[in-house]
Order: structure tokens, then C-alpha cells, then sequence
């Protein structure tokens, strides 16, 4: 288990590499003299505290963007593995300051569109399924196809919509209310809160679908094998068969999914913190990225890409934990 | 497919066999009842009998027709732009109220001094604000200018030839000069004797007084080492010949800025404050006559020339009659106004302080709608109000916004035009509805448009259907190279295996764990950048997203193709010694082929997906190419949003039900392929 481990884990280095050095041949390809018009630009900004010349230096220092495409990649891996990451160009404060500020936002985010999302996906599927063909089935069937299919766009302009503009409830976007220096602490709380229901909400409905259907299928599944059928041959009763011998095998398959999915938790949603102008990462990576501020995209770049990486091992180890029948090799 | 047909085969052996017999009734165990459905056909019987894979099919042709036939029966084009005339409430004239004077020449033969001409209005406001009615003005050129307010509107300026005659009054002379290195005095004028020499050969300092003889001198000195001495005179000086005592009397009788007359001569005195002068002055030429006013008249072809504007204003203040053209005229001054009858006694015209012209510079308001206007301002500025509203009459507008006119070619008049006049710090705007040709956007739903027009005067429905097309081009792109590349490097990893296979997996792991949402929005930030034309930046992003998303394809082709290569068949082609490329082409792809299709379908809708967010971040396709991203985009502010529902929700159903479409056919396909992996 360790061995493998350590293996999996070298190798995801080597893929982080790889997928770094095309992260960074994009970089280092954008447009003809990009960096000297970024440093002209950064340099007349109030409060710049560089010159041109000052900022040119430290960003061909950082990015090695003056070298060849590979030199200047180890130029920065030398860099960011020391751990500097330098300053946002959009956000004016180092890159990991500025990851620091927003991440707890999309983490606590996240986390509430998860456990809406586990709360009302898999109860679902296990019915969807315990009455396959049944109106229910339909129903949750075509429900998960609509949460996939339907464009994050559209349902968060749709419930802005319906619950900012027609019912007047929610606002439209921010984190704070108009008053929110005025409330107490437990208001602001709250204040905040309220403007995490449409994101939420909007994650949250997007998700559920493919949970849903991944926990029907797998119920399924289960329920199909032969094991179900001895145990219903047996006697035991319906409601035992159910909860004891099937919805325990579900879960092996959920909780190795959704373990894998924790480290996405840091991720940020990207185009609903956008749409939300919820100030996590996602909201502030997508800013960086549209600006063209290398250093923070990069950071973001890098970040999730070992959130991804991170979150298919630990589904592996999982699987392997949960399921003992299953061993790594 | 194989061609070999069970049934027909059957069929046919069964009718050879009933010719032979000469039977007609069938045999209970006849094969021929057996009835045999080609692997294709079952398929396809499966697949419609699941209802929401129908659905899904049925959603996926109508879309096709509708995007790709639609256009071509509907009338207008996704970049035509609509226009129309509208009535809206436009600056439509400024009046302006004029305080410079302008001057205009009567007599152009008499040369004004330049200097004096320039200065007029500086010259009315010093006798405006002193309340002299009359001024001369000493000019460089000699003459002398005569300067008479008619009224506080009206200026003529005359020149009178002159001549300086004499200065009386204090008078200060200079009358001699003394030089401190040779000792010497210089007279001026007549000598002045020994005993002034000598208080003038103690001279000290820079300047000063002394008295002698009764006689106030003060010197200056001037350059070098000599001073010059002035006396304090009272009494005539004459520049020619004196003149007698009775002159005298009578100049100093009439007051500064007066003609008196003397010996049929005309003179007048100017004062500098300390002494005057006296210069005989000729005759007063008027040369020019500078007013404030402007003038308006009913009938605007009248061609307004100088001389009946000056005939006209010279006149208002005197006899009230006037000349001009060979017309005559008569004019009454009404306080602000000068108004102007013809000879039947009609009103012709007036003169008055506003300037009041179209917004394009013409001069093209009717003179009622002028008074209009006119007296609307007055109330206006009597109410201490910045706005104010009032009825006049102004050209009549046709629906196309061309002015209409009668039979005779004469312009027709709206009687009931609503102006509403706005101050603006000298200037009083005038707004009222016009007619104008403008882009129409955002135009309700209606006959000519569908769903009415966006905000560029694009038709929303044309633009659905050409948008349609880009969405679903784009979803079959992506896919067609995410496949091409899938196929061939999953087909090789999993038939030759060993390190290529080793190689193309590993890269399938970076691609499958590149983050493809952000490089395609740094990709559109770059192309933003790049100002690419919106064709080259469609088929960018249609190679970016196919090459971020062959990862898929090459695992699921791979995984397939590892399980199919132990098989029998596999091993009986190999026997007969089929080519390598063959055997993977032709002999395990095609068993690959169910399962390309159903990642293939629902490949599309993800695509579209991903390719209507990009849009709708501004990143994909831009403008004016439509796709139903960039269509809601557009719409997609808070009051865009709530103002034009009609235009953002069709659209997001449209894509919605395109990916949903696209899903159902997908997993129908699935479970119509392998109904016992159906769950």
C-alpha cells in the first residue's frame, strides 16, 4: 500500500511536469512583446511601486520568458517549487497572499453545494433504482439528464432571475448587502450566507444529476447480483435487503468518487463565482485570467492541477481501503 | 454488417421448394415463420422503443432543419441590421441669447480704424454701463470717432474728419530740457531767463518739484545725465493759430464729449481727466451700425442684404419708416423686439436678441415658432425656471421622417408640437419629438420580427438559427477530431501495446488531467489580444477543444481494444495473415464502433456546452458571428436581463434541450447497443 503510494504519487509528478511545460508553452506563446506591454502597464499603475525596467527584470526572472521555452521552464519550476510565486499583476499582492484571501470562500462553497448535493442525489438514485421503470424512475432519470445538460450560464441567469428580479429575495451578485457594515457579527453572518444560496444552489443543481444517475446505476447493479438474490431467497426482509446488503455495496463506488472529488473542494467553481462575483478563487482566478496575470494563473493553473491529480489517488487508495476484495498493485 | 440475410435466404429456399411440391399451405415447423431481424435493425427497434431516446432524436432533427434549413427560408441574415423610423425626443434647435455686436457696413467707402473697430464692444459697455448716449473716440488714423446708441441694442459709429485746434484746462508742457555735462537748458518754447537756469543747474535726484515765480515745474530725468523740466500751465495752448477770446469762452462753456459751434465751425472737446482738448470735426459719415439683434422674417426667402437691415435699424429709432430693395417698410419698436410691417401694414419680421437655429446650424425654424419660443424663454426666465414646456407649431413629419408639404410646395405644420425648452448655462436647449431613422433595437416581438431585435438591430430569431448552426458545427467538429485522434492513438496503444502503448497512456494522463475550461478562457484572452478575426478564432477553438478532448476516446478505444485482441476472431485474422493495418481498421475498430458512437453523441452536447459557455464569457465565438452563448451574453446585465427575457430564455432552453437531446439519444444508443448492460 505504501509502496504504491509513493509510486503513484512520483508519477503524478511527472504528469504535474508534463502538464505544467503545455501550461507554460501557452504562456510563454502569448503574443509578441506581451510581458513588456504587462510591465509598461504595471509600471504607470498608482501605486505600481516598480518601474518598467524593474517589473521587465522580475518578470523575465520569474518566467524566464527572455530564454528558450524549456530553459525558461525550468527557470520557473526553480522558482515556484522554492515556493515564490511573485505578485498578482491584477490583484497587486503576492499570489499567495491573494490564494489565502479567496480560498475559503470556494471551499465553504463547495462543501455546502457537496453535502446538498449527497443529500439529495443519492436518497434519489436508491429509489430511482429500488423501482426501476417506475414514474419515479422516469422522473429522477430525466431530472439528472436536465441538471447535467442544462448550461451553468443559463440556470444562474435563470435564477437570478426568478429569485433577484421577479421575487426581489436575493441579490444579484456580491457576497455583502447594501448595510452590511451596520449589522452585527451574527448578521453579517447571515448576510453572507444569503448570498451563497444562488451559487449554492446553482452548483448544487448542476451536480446533483450525475451523482444521481452514477448512484441508480450502481444500485442497480448491486441489486442485480447474485448475492441480492440469495439474500431475497432467503427471506430476509425487503427493507433489510435494502439498507443492509445493497445500499453498503453502493457505497463503495460513492464514497471512492466522492472522496476523489474532496480535493476539487479547493478548486473554486469558475464560472459560478464569476456569474456570483463571489470573491473565491475561482472568481478571482477567472479575473486573472482574462487580464492575463501570469503569475496568479499559473499558481491557479498549477494548484489545480494537483487538486485533480491528488483527488484520482485518493479515489484509488479509497477504493482499495473500502473494498477489500480490491488490491493495488 | 454482413449482407448474408437469414430470412431472405429461407424465404427463398421455401419458394423453390414450393414450386417443386406444388403445395401452397405452410408447414408448422416452415422456417419461414421464423422471423429474423438484421443486428442493425434490432438496434434500431430498440432504440425506438425507449421514449425519451425518440424525444431526444426527434429534439436533434428539428434543431438540424431549423438551423440549416431555416435560414434559408427565413428573410433575414444573423449581421443584417435593422432600422426604423422612430419618433424621439431629440435636441432640435438651440436659442441662444446674443449680447456681442455685430457690426454691419452701411457705407463701405469710409475705411473704419481698425483698432476702433475692434474695440466697439468694449466702448458700448463702458457708455452702457455710464449711461452716455454719446462718445467720440480719438482714432490713430487721424479721424475722430463718433459713437451714438440709438438703444441699447443698436450702435451706429460715424467718422468725423479732424484736426487738433487746442488744449486748455490744466496743461502740463515741457518746456525745457537740461543737460548736466555741458551745463546747457534747452527751451521748448520761449526762454525763460537766467534765474530759472540757475534752479535748474541744482537739480538732484530723479524727480521732483519746484515753484518759481508762481509757476509749478517738476522734472524727470531722462536718459543719460539730463533732466527735462515741465511746467504746470493753465490757458490755451493752440497747436496752429490762436484763435480769438471768445472762442475761448465758448470752449470752456461746453462740457467734454460736447459739439459746440463756433464761426460755423463744429468742435468737440475730449478730456483725458486733467486737460482737454479741442478738435474742429467735418461732417459724421455713418459707416457702420453694431447691433445685438437678430433678424427673423416670415417669409424665408427673403433675401436679408445689409442695407435693409441697417435702413431697418437706423430707422427703428427715428422716423420709423424705410427703404429697401425698392420696398417700403415700416418698424416699430416694441421694448425687446423690433417688429417689421410691409407696405399693406402686414407683419414682416422683427429684429430680437435670440438666435434661435436648428441643431445642425440652419436656420431653418419658422419665424412663429420663433416667437414661440421666444416668449416661452421670457416666461421662463420669469419664473426663475430651468425647464419649461410649450405648444408651437413645427414641420409636420410623414412616418418615414420626410417633412410633408401641401399642393403648393409649402411646408406643412404641426400645430400641436410639444417643446420643452432646457437652460444650459447661456444656451436654451429646445427638445421635441422628431422623426428619425434609427437602428431598431430591442424591438418587441412582433409579425416582422419573431422575437424582436437585440441590441445591434439584429433580428434574435435569424440570429437562434445561425447561432444553431455555429453550436452544432462546432459539436461535430470537436468530436470528429477528438474521434480521429482518439482512434488512432488509443488503437495503436491497445494493439501493439508495450511502450506504446506505455507512451500514449502517460500522455493521455497529462491531457486528462489538463484543465481545460481555463486554458480555453486564457486561449480567448489571448486571442482577444491578438484581435483574431472571428472565422481564424472559431476554428482555433474548435482545434483546441478537440485536442484537450482525445484523452476519452483514446482510454475508452484502448480498454476495448485490449479485450477484443484475445479474442477468437482476432486470432482467426491474424491466421489468414490480414495486414496489420486492416486488422486494427477493419476488424477491431468497427467492434469498437457502438461505443465510439454513444461517447461521439454525447460528446456533442458536452461540446456545445463548453463552446455556449465560452461564448457566453465573450471568450468563444465573438460578434457579429451568432452563437446562443454570445445571444444571452448580450443580454445578460441585471436590467438587460429583466427588460429582455424574451430574447436570453428562449435561447438558454434551446441549448439546454440540444445538450438534453443529445444525452438521451446518447444513452438510448447504449442501451440499444448492449440491452443487457441496461440499467
Amino acid at each position: 500500500m505504501l509502496k504504491y503510494t509513493v509510486k503513484r504519487l512520483l508519477y503524478s509528478v511527472v504528469i504535474l511536469f508534463f502538464v505544467m511545460l503545455i501550461v507554460y508553452s501557452l504562456m510563454y506563446n502569448m503574443p509578441g512583446n506581451y510581458l513588456e506591454t504587462k510591465a509598461r502597464e504595471l509600471a504607470s499603475r498608482p501605486g505600481a511601486g516598480k518601474s518598467y525596467t524593474e517589473w521587465l527584470n522580475d518578470l523575465n526572472a520569474q518566467y524566464g520568458m527572455d530564454k528558450g521555452i524549456l530553459k525558461g521552464y525550468f527557470v520557473w519550476l526553480k522558482t515556484a517549487i522554492t515556493g515564490n510565486w511573485g505578485d498578482s499583476w491584477t490583484w497587486t499582492i503576492p499570489v499567495t497572499e491573494q490564494f489565502h484571501n479567496t480560498v475559503w470562500y470556494s471551499f465553504i462553497l463547495s462543501l455546502i453545494s457537496l453535502v446538498v448535493e449527497i443529500v439529495v442525489a443519492i436518497p434519489l438514485g436508491i429509489m430511482a433504482a429500488k423501482k426501476q421503470y417506475s414514474f419515479a424512475d422516469y422522473f429522477t432519470t430525466v431530472f439528472a439528464m436536465i441538471s447535467i445538460s442544462l448550461p451553468t450560464f443559463f440556470l444562474a441567469t435563470l435564477l437570478k432571475y426568478i429569485f433577484s428580479i421577479k421575487l426581489g429575495w436575493l441579490d444579484l451578485s456580491g457576497m455583502q448587502g447594501r448595510d452590511y457594515a451596520d449589522l452585527s457579527q451574527w448578521g453579517k453572518f447571515l448576510d453572507v450566507a444569503k448570498h451563497f444560496i444562488l451559487p449554492g444552489l446553482t452548483i448544487s443543481i448542476i451536480s446533483i444529476g450525475g451523482l444521481m444517475r452514477y448512484t441508480r446505476t450502481n444500485m442497480l447493479e448491486v441489486l442485480n447480483s447474485d448475492y441480492i438474490r440469495t439474500a431475497r431467497a432467503k427471506g430476509v426482509p425487503e427493507k433489510k435487503v435494502i439498507s443492509k446488503h445493497a445500499f453498503r455495496n453502493t457505497l463503495i463506488p460513492l464514497v471512492t468518487t466522492l472522496g476523489g472529488s474532496l480535493p476539487s473542494l479547493f478548486s473554486g467553481a469558475l464560472i459560478t463565482e464569476t456569474l456570483f462575483s463571489i470573491r473565491g478563487i475561482g472568481f478571482a482566478s477567472y479575473n486573472s485570467m482574462v487580464q492575463g496575470d501570469i503569475p496568479f494563473v499559473m499558481f491557479y493553473l498549477t494548484f489545480i492541477s494537483i487538486m485533480t491529480l491528488l483527488g484520482n489517488l485518493i479515489s484509488d487508495l479509497l477504493y482499495a481501503v473500502v473494498d477489500p476484495r480490491v488490491r493495488l498493485g | 454488417m454482413a449482407s448474408y440475410n437469414l430470412n431472405e435466404v429461407l424465404k427463398k429456399k421455401k419458394a423453390e421448394k414450393r414450386t417443386t411440391n406444388n403445395r401452397n399451405e405452410m408447414a408448422l415447423d416452415d422456417v419461414a415463420r421464423v422471423k429474423v431481424l438484421s443486428p442493425s435493425m434490432q438496434v434500431f427497434k430498440r432504440f425506438i422503443r425507449n421514449r425519451l431516446a425518440v424525444f431526444g432524436a426527434a429534439v436533434i432533427i428539428f434543431l438540424f432543419v431549423f438551423c440549416f434549413i431555416g435560414p434559408l427560408l427565413y428573410p433575414y441574415g444573423q449581421k443584417q441590421t435593422f432600422y426604423k423610423y422612430d419618433s424621439i425626443n431629440v435636441k432640435f434647435g438651440v436659442a441662444t441669447e446674443s449680447t456681442s455686436y455685430t457690426g454691419y457696413t452701411v457705407d463701405s467707402s469710409i475705411a473704419v480704424d481698425t483698432n476702433t473697430n475692434s474695440y466697439m464692444t468694449t466702448y458700448i459697455k463702458e457708455m452702457l454701463s455710464s449711461g452716455t448716449q454719446r462718445t467720440f473716440k480719438v482714432a490713430e488714423d487721424g479721424n475722430i470717432y463718433q459713437i451714438d446708441m440709438l438703444a441699447d441694442d443698436v450702435v451706429a459709429l460715424s467718422q468725423r474728419a479732424s484736426k487738433t485746434v487746442a488744449s486748455f484746462g490744466k496743461n502740463v508742457a515741457d518746456v525745457a530740457t537740461y543737460d548736466a555735462i555741458t551745463r546747457s537748458v534747452k527751451y521748448s518754447g520761449e526762454d525763460l531767463g537766467a534765474e530759472f537756469e540757475k534752479k535748474v543747474a541744482a537739480l538732484k535726484g530723479n524727480k521732483g518739484t519746484f515753484v518759481l515765480n508762481g509757476v509749478d515745474y517738476s522734472y524727470r530725468r531722462g536718459t543719460g545725465k539730463n533732466y527735462i523740466i515741465s511746467a504746470e500751465l493753465e490757458g490755451f495752448i493752440y497747436e496752429g493759430a490762436s484763435l480769438s477770446e471768445a472762442f475761448e469762452e465758448e470752449a470752456e462753456k461746453a462740457a467734454p464729449g460736447e459739439i459746440f459751434s463756433f464761426d460755423g465751425q463744429e468742435y468737440v472737446i475730449i478730456s483725458d481727466g486733467v486737460s482737454n482738448k479741442v478738435y474742429s470735426i467735418g461732417e459724421a459719415k455713418l459707416a457702420k451700425v453694431f447691433t445685438t439683434f437678430v433678424i427673423d422674417l416670415y417669409d424665408s426667402s427673403f433675401k436679408v442684404t445689409d442695407e435693409f437691415r441697417n435702413n431697418a435699424l437706423l430707422a427703428a429709432f427715428t422716423t420709423g419708416r424705410f427703404t429697401a430693395d425698392g420696398r417700403s417698410f415700416t418698424i416699430v419698436d416694441n421694448g425687446e423686439v423690433l417688429t417689421i410691417f410691409d407696405e399693406s401694414g402686414k407683419e414682416f419680421g422683427e429684429f430680437s436678441n435670440f438666435v434661435i437655429r436648428r441643431s445642425n446650424g440652419d436656420d431653418t425654424i419658422e419665424y412663429e415658432a420663433k416667437v414661440h419660443i421666444r416668449e416661452a424663454i421670457e416666461e421662463m426666465k420669469s419664473q426663475n425656471k430651468l425647464e419649461y414646456k410649450f405648444v408651437t407649431r413645427l414641420p409636420q413629419q410623414s412616418a418615414d421622417g420626410q417633412y410633408a408639404y401641401d399642393e403648393e410646395g409649402k411646408l406643412l405644420y404641426d400645430d400641436d408640437s410639444e417643446v420643452r425648452v432646457k437652460q444650459t448655462d447661456r444656451n436654451y436647449e429646445l427638445w421635441a419629438n422628431q422623426v428619425t431613422y434609427v437602428i431598431d433595437r430591442f424591438a418587441s416581438p412582433s409579425l416582422t420580427h419573431i422575437l424582436g431585435t437585440d441590441g445591434d438591430g439584429f433580428d434574435v430569431f435569424a440570429r437562434i438559427m445561425y447561432g444553431g448552426r455555429v453550436s452544432l458545427m462546432v459539436g461535430f467538429v470537436v468530436v470528429f477530431i477528438e474521434l480521429f485522434i482518439g482512434i488512432i492513438l488509443g488503437g495503436l496503444a491497445g494493439y501493439y501495446g508495450g511502450w506504446v502503448d506505455n507512451l500514449v497512456m502517460r500522455t493521455v494522463d497529462v491531457f486528462y488531467c489538463l484543465p481545460s475550461m481555463p486554458i480555453m478562457i486564457i486561449l480567448g484572452g489571448i486571442m482577444d489580444a491578438m484581435r483574431m478575426d472571428v472565422y481564424t478564432r472559431l476554428f482555433v477553438m474548435m482545434a483546441a477543444l478537440g485536442l484537450m478532448g482525445w484523452a476519452g476516446v483514446a482510454r475508452m478505444v484502448r480498454g476495448q481494444i485490449l479485450s477484443f485482441r484475445e479474442q477468437e476472431f482476432m486470432i482467426a485474422a491474424e491466421a489468414t495473415g490480414i495486414k496489420v493495418k486492416d486488422r486494427i481498421f477493419k476488424h477491431l475498430i468497427p467492434n469498437v464502433m457502438p461505443q465510439l458512437i454513444v461517447i461521439a453523441t454525447m460528446g456533442i452536447g458536452g461540446t456545445i456546452l463548453t463552446e455556449s459557455t465560452l461564448s457566453f464569457l465573450g471568450l468563444g465565438v465573438k460578434h457579429p458571428l451568432a452563437t446562443w452563448g454570445t445571444m444571452i451574453n448580450s443580454v445578460s446585465s441585471a436590467s438587460a436581463m429583466a427588460h429582455y427575457a424574451y430574447i436570453w430564455i428562449p435561447v438558454g432552453f434551446l441549448i439546454s434541450f440540444i445538450v438534453i437531446a443529445f444525452n438521451f439519444v446518447g444513452d438510448g444508443l447504449r442501451d440499444a447497443y448492449d440491452p443487457k448492460g441496461k440499467r
